[in-house]
């Protein structure tokens, strides 16, 4: 089956086994050459039912389910939940609380970003800012183990509240991480700002106007990016946001060097906020009392992941376990951009526009079964979820 | 625009050490807080049964035989814990911590990863797959018996 | 030469064993030295020595629809080639173990094989990053073989003949790196380019085409085009410090030069982000190219004014 690159068409996948993805996704690339004349994504390899799982575990033991939606932005997905369920049941939240919140929220959203740089770095071919900058993440990283007890799924939360406290030795530790990252960070900008070669991959590829960004649903950093003025935390603000405002960070040029610029600016701004957060820490308990059943009624939680607006619509229908959880994720949003942004590019610069929206595949994954006959989509139980994903040896047919 | 930005950081690293922790030769301290193996204390229990409910992954298995007596076993799944704290949290009575300085949990098998805590006699009674006793009949064993330690009692051979 | 030195020279010194063991030690010095410019640790000295062994011992897997003796005959020239072009290159500080007027054409002829034998098995396969990387690779050697073999006659221009023996020791008399500065800096980059070292990787980018021409290789296959990339990546050295760095006339400023020519090819490696095929070949069809055609001019000049 031998063809040739020349003027025929001709496709390249890209997924679900690719060294290019850190989670399975499926890109074929229609190319002609080396320019992009199409592509398509297909997602469902990294589904693994939480939704449904939600529905058979109390409240309890659902937010541990879903702080592991994700990793890397593990706090705002248990944050978004205790949020919807602390408003479902009328629950008071302490201040302290509520600004501890903001505080793993803020550093999860810097340990984000640096994790971002470099795995963008490393996509575009530049494995030293990769390095350096996971090097700088660990300070992060040791920060958020020290406050919480985990490096990953930091499990600060619980409902109606949280569980560490922040004290001086806590508090000199972020501070003296924060005014470390600070002068790398500064360095970082400038590599991406001034870096000839990096600019070469970033400068002018994947142009995404205001207008397509909004018709696309873009959101987050990528949207920022583009000159669109949305930020959850500054338009409905939640948690402690309304006590320490934040300051969007938008650019206009719609670039992949926008995109960079915007995740790096955002960096400053959560160390401004964190600063100010330490130093007006409102005294107070850690948790407000919280009620097993949960009463019946439906909410909407949204937050700010570091990848963009964060949905969870969660049911309750009165007892102790959830009727219904539904989470739609900031990179669902963004992945119909990069399937259109890519068209006109070259190969190479497949990957680094994947990387611009900062994927994040664990996500987003959903699956909806389509009744041939009908024509209408069907609920599955959990046994005939599970008994698909097992015993048929693979979770999806084509 | 200029060229080869990073080169300020890549020259010095010539002539430092890298950073990489050495592990396991080079071990640094836990910080105190980690959430590391969950660890029972049999005194202050009440046979309340939270911590199993709560747990996430369904690792506690709570054996009551008798609440007054403390005649009580905690089984717990290694395997399956998450080291989330929610135990420790449900818990109002302060049973369960989370310890921090034991975190190399690694095994060779599945049998080492189930582990009891308890008194001898209930252990056993759990291990031979006894999970109820009649009440009638004083609780002869137990109280004065061997309070036995925390040992990791595999599961039985 | 009688045949028993010749035999002695072209499997044991200093070709054949001893090449390859200094090839492995010249892959594992990049190796540390790139590790350590990016504040890691790197891999110890036996890294590349166990690599081949594991992968020697490995199966090799050869998929459907290939051509089996070109998939399995290609790796086999791949490092052939290299090790035949060190009989005419002063390695280890002694003079080559042939020359011949004019074996300077033939020896960038057989290191260029090298490229030339990865591009085929990569178009012999029948994946489709293979396709793509083989068609990179190729465009690659065609746009860097110009200007290095270029930049490689400066000195031979300067030297009046094209037998590296020569050359060499015309270099030995004048350190051409001050004579002609543009033509060391082309020499230096296109070897990078020739080696597919970053930031000329675009042919093997492993997140974009998983890698390259050589994807569908493994066990003995893979084995053998690494070596004759570690080969070629000494060979490279040796010719430009020869060249370049006032010739190589005993093991000491042998090991010395192309070490320190190794140095200053990692470091450009850690700041260097990956450039495109597309702007690695017009930066090379215009800067590369222009630079050595002025460093030509420029020689010319000041030869003739000279003699």
């Amino acid at each position: 089956m031998q063809e040739t690159t020349r003027s025929e068409l001709f496709t390249v996948p890209i997924g679900p086994q690719h060294p290019a993805l850190k989670e399975p996704s499926h890109f074929r690339i229609t190319v002609d050459g080396e320019i992009v004349t199409d592509a398509f994504v297909r997602l469902g390899y990294a589904h693994r039912g939480i939704e449904k799982a939600a529905e058979s575990r109390n409240w309890v033991r659902n937010l541990y389910l879903f702080e592991r939606v994700c990793g890397i932005c593990s706090h705002i997905h248990a944050t978004a939940y205790c949020l919807g369920v602390e408003r479902l049941a009328g629950a008071e939240v302490p201040p302290r609380a509520q600004a501890i919140r903001v505080l793993v929220a803020e550093l999860e959203r810097i340990h984000s970003h640096l994790l971002w740089l470099g795995v963008a770095a490393h996509e575009a071919g530049f494995d030293t800012l990769f390095m350096y900058s996971w090097r700088d993440r660990e300070a992060i990283m040791d920060v958020l183990e020290g406050l919480t007890g985990n490096r990953v799924n930091y499990s600060a939360n619980v409902l109606g509240g949280v569980k560490n406290d922040v004290d001086d030795a806590q508090r000199g530790a972020i501070l003296r991480a924060i005014d470390g990252l600070e002068g790398r960070s500064y360095h970082y900008l400038d590599v991406v700002t001034t870096d000839a070669l990096f600019l070469q991959r970033t400068r002018g590829i994947g142009v995404m106007t205001r207008n397509q960004a909004e018709v696309m649903g873009a959101v987050g950093p990528t949207a920022r990016a583009s000159g669109v003025t949305r930020d959850v935390r500054v338009d409905a603000p939640y948690a402690a946001y309304d006590r320490y405002p934040v300051v969007r960070v938008v650019e206009s040029a719609g670039d992949l060097e926008a995109r960079f610029v915007v995740r790096m600016r955002e960096l400053f701004e959560c160390y401004r906020l964190i600063r100010y957060l330490l130093d007006n820490l409102p005294p107070g308990d850690l948790r407000g009392r919280m009620p097993r059943r949960i009463p019946e009624g439906e909410t909407v939680s949204r937050v700010e992941a570091p990848r963009g607006e964060l949905f969870y619509f969660l049911k309750s229908n009165g007892s102790d376990t959830p009727e219904r959880i539904k989470v739609r994720t900031p990179t669902i949003c963004n992945l119909t951009s990069v399937v259109k942004l890519v068209i006109g590019h070259q190969l190479a610069d497949v990957p680094m526009i994947l990387a611009g929206i900062d994927p994040c595949f664990s996500c987003n994954d959903r699956t909806v079964q389509l009744d041939e006959i009908t024509g209408g989509s069907r609920i599955w139980t959990w046994d005939e979820l599970r008994r698909n994903s097992r015993e048929d040896g693979h979770g999806h047919r084509d | 625009m200029k060229l080869a930005t990073m080169f300020p950081d890549v020259i010095p690293s010539l002539f430092r050490p890298p950073t990489t922790e050495r592990y396991p030769f080079e071990r640094r301290p836990a910080p105190e807080r980690l959430r590391g193996l969950p660890v029972w204390t049999r005194e202050t229990c009440t046979g309340c049964g939270l911590c199993a409910t709560d747990c996430p992954s369904q690792a506690i298995e709570l054996v009551v035989f008798d609440k007054k007596a403390k005649s009580i076993v905690f089984g717990f799944h290694v395997d399956r814990c998450t080291f989330c704290g929610q135990c420790a949290f449900s818990c109002k009575q302060g049973s369960l911590t989370l310890r921090a300085d034991q975190w190399e949990l690694a095994s060779l098998g599945r049998r080492d990863l189930m582990v009891h805590f308890g008194e001898a006699k209930d252990v056993e009674d759990v291990l031979a797959g006894i999970t109820t006793r009649s009440l009638a009949g004083p609780a002869e064993e137990g109280l004065g018996g061997e309070l036995s330690p925390p040992t990791e009692e595999t599961g039985s051979g | 030469m009688d045949t028993a030195t010749s035999l002695a020279a072209i499997l044991v010194f200093p070709s054949g064993f001893f090449l390859l063991a200094a090839s492995l030690a010249y892959e594992w010095v990049d190796r540390k030295l790139l590790a350590k410019l990016q504040n890691r640790v790197g891999p110890r000295w036996f890294q590349p020595l166990a690599d081949v062994v594991k992968l020697l011992a490995k199966e090799e897997v050869i998929p459907e629809g290939v051509n089996r003796f070109l998939f399995v005959g290609l790796p086999i020239v791949g490092l052939a080639a290299p090790l035949t072009a060190a009989l005419y290159i002063p390695l280890a500080g002694l003079g080559p173990v042939f020359s011949f007027p004019g074996d300077l054409i033939v020896t960038i002829y057989l290191l260029s094989l090298l490229t030339m034998s990865i591009g085929l098995a990569g178009s012999n396969a029948v994946g489709r990053f293979s396709l793509v990387g083989a068609t990179r690779t190729l465009t690659q050697l065609f746009s860097y073989e110009a200007p290095f073999l270029l930049a490689l006659l400066g000195p031979a221009l300067v030297a009046r003949s094209w037998q590296i023996g020569t050359i060499a020791e015309a270099a030995g008399e004048r350190w051409f790196i001050l004579t002609q500065p543009l033509g060391f800096l082309v020499a230096l980059i296109g070897l990078m380019g020739k080696l597919e070292l970053p930031p000329f990787d675009a042919p093997e980018a492993e997140t974009e085409v998983v890698a390259g021409a050589l994807t569908e290789y493994s066990g003995r296959g893979l084995a053998l085009f690494r070596l004759g990339k570690d080969v070629e990546l000494v060979l490279g050295l040796t010719l430009v410090a020869a060249f370049y760095l006032g010739g190589v006339e005993g093991p000491l400023a042998f090991f010395l030069k192309t070490l320190g020519l190794l140095l200053v090819v990692a470091g450009l490696q850690a700041v260097l982000a990956r450039l495109r095929i597309d702007q690695t070949v017009g930066l090379w069809w215009r800067f590369g190219v222009l630079l050595v055609l002025v460093q030509w001019g420029v020689t010319w000049l000041l030869e003739g004014a000279w003699r």
